[in-house]
């Protein structure tokens, strides 16, 4: 991390407040500190507890600038219209999966077969069960959800968000059936949890950064505050009889489900460019999977409507969007 | 102009009536319909089929508008062309050896004729543009001219005329602004107050339409009250007419976010949209708490960006509407100067003289006389109550309006045409 100018320092406890001095560290810039403290203050305001405000102001400023996410130090983090609540242990949503969630709801409402059938949705390694809920909220009753996480800390959470936001009034009342059970995805025993005969929506948000990648390119926070498991694939037995890179056994394993299950669309997010192109190759590359999808999309950071086509290695692919490279989507019927 | 300074009124309309060409007259042949203005509506007509079959495939809401605009014309084309036809027909049978048939062809071609006269005559109001406020309520500014009280009085008289026609007609309407210059305490002959200004605003759809031929001077001759020696006084009185935009609703319309009428409506793919985070890597990786968002409306270049709440959702859609808010302010503002501008070219302020007046309403002669359409009618106070003579009046406005935009497409049509026939000269070998 580059040093900061001490005058920035000055600048910040001068015009804003000591605290944004304080946050600065964790912030690197006047901006993005003022606006977090403005944040801090809004969540001190709007919950109780019997500490001062000022010593709480202290406590989670202090918090923040060792280096906590800020989402673990308020306790949540809006995706969508939800609040959705986060704790250690379990990974924190980013806002490019809000971004495809919205627009994947978009997509199956557009489907959709038919009002009175339920769409199933299947979403692994569903963490703080954001899309899954995120789903919830933006499609039309009823819809059935099935959320599976290796890790019971994420399966509670996941839990504690649906009643926390449906007590919000964020989601329908009485929820269509939603479920969240824990399970390992790489387990023989996991199919026959799957009874579903067709899932609309297969999707998963998996650990996908390699090892190398998690000690060099990972910001801080996410290094050292969110867990590992959520992370970085450390499944080398596995690896070594799907035969694929470390970083990518998970897609392997979810391909492996997706032909299984024929779901009639699939949707993973990915590192990035050259992780998409793996995928793609692992799609193209199995018979069997190029049958059943014969269309196959790269989503950007901020995915839209309109696609351009680009060669990826051997294929001709259609991006979406705009930013980086950051899911891969499959679809049974040739209609977008 | 002419020389002479001064030119009795049967003169002055004898040379009126040679210079100008009276179309609506003339259309009552078929000989006289212009050919570019039946090429005109052949053109509108063809569009109409085009897009009411393009219709059928897939809806457009601006299709549909469109339609909706050419199905006038395209009707008014297909009865035209029918009686067109039958006349064709009735030609033939003239010729024809029977003795009986010719007869009854001879007694249906009188009013053969005068249907496609009138059928003509709509055809060619069909093409006639409307004006694009047409639909509008309107406001009517009423102002006396420079002079003395006798014009303040006046202008109270046209107040009072143009409030019973409404009243008459069941149009609702509402004193906007109705200032008395207090100062003088006298009335006029039949109880009139000297008016300062006067702003009376029909609430009436297509009142615009109606009363815009209204703006201009009005003139009035007449024994003022106040005139002792009993000598006729000249005053003249402005009137102003103006579309009235309706307020913006207070709430948000967000209902009226997807129609392309409503001032709110953007055109999604004309924004571009971009969340502000560093470049790199993203997903797992990071964990960015920036959630601002910058919208860019692209033809106006229009930015709005959005940062307050954490939630990337929020601030999305409270840039959204801010920005349609915005662009709903610049589209008001742009037609309000349109409005603005279209006052300044009726009349300006500097301008209100007995000059270029458009009527005249002389008390002695019991005489209303439009300049415009050549109109003379008598029972004036019938006009100033606002009664069916001032109805006639609108009529005769009306026509006159309408034949001065079917001149402007004439020559328009013309002009279009010119360049064409030389182009195709040329291209012959």
């Amino acid at each position: 991390m580059p040093r900061l100018r001490p005058s920035l320092f000055w600048t910040a406890r001068r015009d804003i407040s000591p605290f944004a001095a304080l946050l600065l560290r964790v912030c690197r810039d006047v901006p993005s500190a003022a606006n977090e403290l403005r944040w801090i203050r809004e969540h001190i305001a709007l919950t109780s507890s019997p500490a001062p405000p000022k010593f709480r102001l202290w406590k989670l400023c202090e918090k923040r600038a060792k280096g906590t996410p800020l989402q673990y130090v308020l306790g949540t983090q809006p995706f969508g219209g939800l609040e959705i609540k986060c704790r250690p242990g379990v990974l924190i949503p980013r806002h490019e999966t809000e971004a495809y969630t919205t627009e994947l709801a978009q997509i199956l409402v557009r489907h959709q077969p038919s009002s009175s059938t339920p769409l199933s949705i299947l979403d692994l390694c569903t963490g703080t069960g954001c899309i899954a809920l995120g789903l919830l909220s933006l499609l039309p009753s009823p819809v059935h959800i099935h959320g599976i996480d290796i890790s019971p800390t994420a399966i509670s959470l996941a839990n504690t968000n649906l009643h926390h936001n449906t007590r919000l009034g964020l989601l329908p009342p009485q929820p269509s059936s939603i479920h969240f059970t824990p399970a390992d995805i790489f387990s023989p025993f996991l199919l026959p949890f799957l009874t579903q005969p067709t899932w609309d929506l297969l999707i998963s948000n998996p650990p996908y950064i390699s090892r190398g990648a998690f000690a060099r390119e990972t910001a801080r926070a996410v290094r050292n505050y969110e867990p590992r498991l959520a992370l970085v694939p450390d499944r080398d037995g596995e690896t070594a009889v799907l035969g694929c890179a470390s970083e990518d056994v998970f897609y392997a394993r979810l391909l492996q489900l997706a032909g299984i299950l024929a779901p009639r669309r699939v949707f993973f997010e990915v590192a990035g460019i050259e992780q998409a192109a793996r995928v793609v190759d692992m799609v193209r590359g199995d018979a069997r999977l190029s049958g059943f999808y014969p269309q196959v999309e790269i989503w950007r950071d901020s995915p839209h409507e309109e696609y351009e086509m680009q060669r990826v290695r051997n294929y001709e692919v259609p991006f979406r969007g705009s930013g980086g490279a950051r899911g891969v989507y499959l679809c049974r019927h040739d209609q977008r | 102009m002419l020389a002479a300074p001064w030119i009795c009124r049967s003169c002055a309309r004898s040379l009126r009536s040679a210079g100008v060409p009276r179309l609506l007259r003339r259309a009552s042949t078929i000989a006289t319909l212009p050919p570019a203005l039946v090429e005109r509506a052949r053109k509108i007509a063809a569009e109409h089929d085009k897009l009411t079959t393009a219709l059928e495939t897939d809806f457009d809401q601006k299709t549909a508008v469109r339609v909706g605009e050419t199905s006038r014309v395209a009707t008014a084309l297909r009865e035209f062309e029918k009686a067109n036809a039958s006349l064709a027909e009735l030609g033939s049978l003239l010729e024809s050896n029977d003795a009986e048939l010719r007869e009854l062809a001879q007694d249906d071609l009188e009013s053969t004729q005068a249907q496609l006269a009138d059928l003509g005559r709509k055809l060619s109001v069909a093409l006639t543009p409307k004006h694009p406020f047409a639909d509008m309520p309107c406001l009517l500014e009423i102002r006396p001219g420079p002079g003395g009280t006798e014009g303040r009085f006046f202008a109270d008289s046209l107040f009072r005329m143009y409030k019973s026609y409404c009243d008459n007609k069941g149009y609702p309407t509402r004193i906007v602004k109705y200032d008395v210059s207090e100062s003088d305490g006298q009335k006029g002959s039949e109880g009139e107050v000297a008016l300062q200004e006067a702003i009376l605003e029909v609430q009436q759809t297509g009142a615009y339409g109606e009363f815009r031929g209204e703006s201009g001077m009005h003139r009035v001759q007449r024994v003022p009250a106040t005139e002792k020696s009993g000598r006729t006084h000249t005053s003249a009185v402005a009137v102003w007419v103006l579309p009235s935009f309706p307020e913006t609703p207070s709430t948000d319309a967000e209902s009226e976010w997807d129609n392309p009428e409503s001032d709110f409506y953007i055109d999604v793919t004309e924004v571009r949209v971009e969340t502000m985070r560093a470049r790199g890597a993203g997903g797992q990786h990071v964990n960015k708490t920036e959630s601002a968002i910058r919208l860019t409306h692209m033809p106006t270049g229009t930015m709005v960006s959005m940062q307050d709440s954490r939630s990337q959702h929020t601030n999305r859609r409270e840039a959204w509407r801010l920005l349609r808010s915005r662009m709903a302010q610049q589209k008001r503002e742009a037609r309000e100067e349109l409005a603005q501008n279209l006052k300044s070219s009726v009349l300006a302020s500097s301008q209100i003289t007995r000059g270029d007046k458009i009527r005249t309403y002389n008390y002695q002669q019991d005489r209303c006389t439009e300049h415009r359409s050549g109109l003379d009618v008598h029972n004036l106070p019938n006009v100033l109550e606002g009664g069916e003579k001032l109805g006639e009046i609108f009529e005769s406005v009306q026509g006159w309006l309408t034949e001065r935009d079917i001149q402007t497409i004439l020559a328009e049509e013309q002009a279009e045409a010119a360049p064409k026939g030389k182009k195709g000269k040329g291209a012959l070998p």
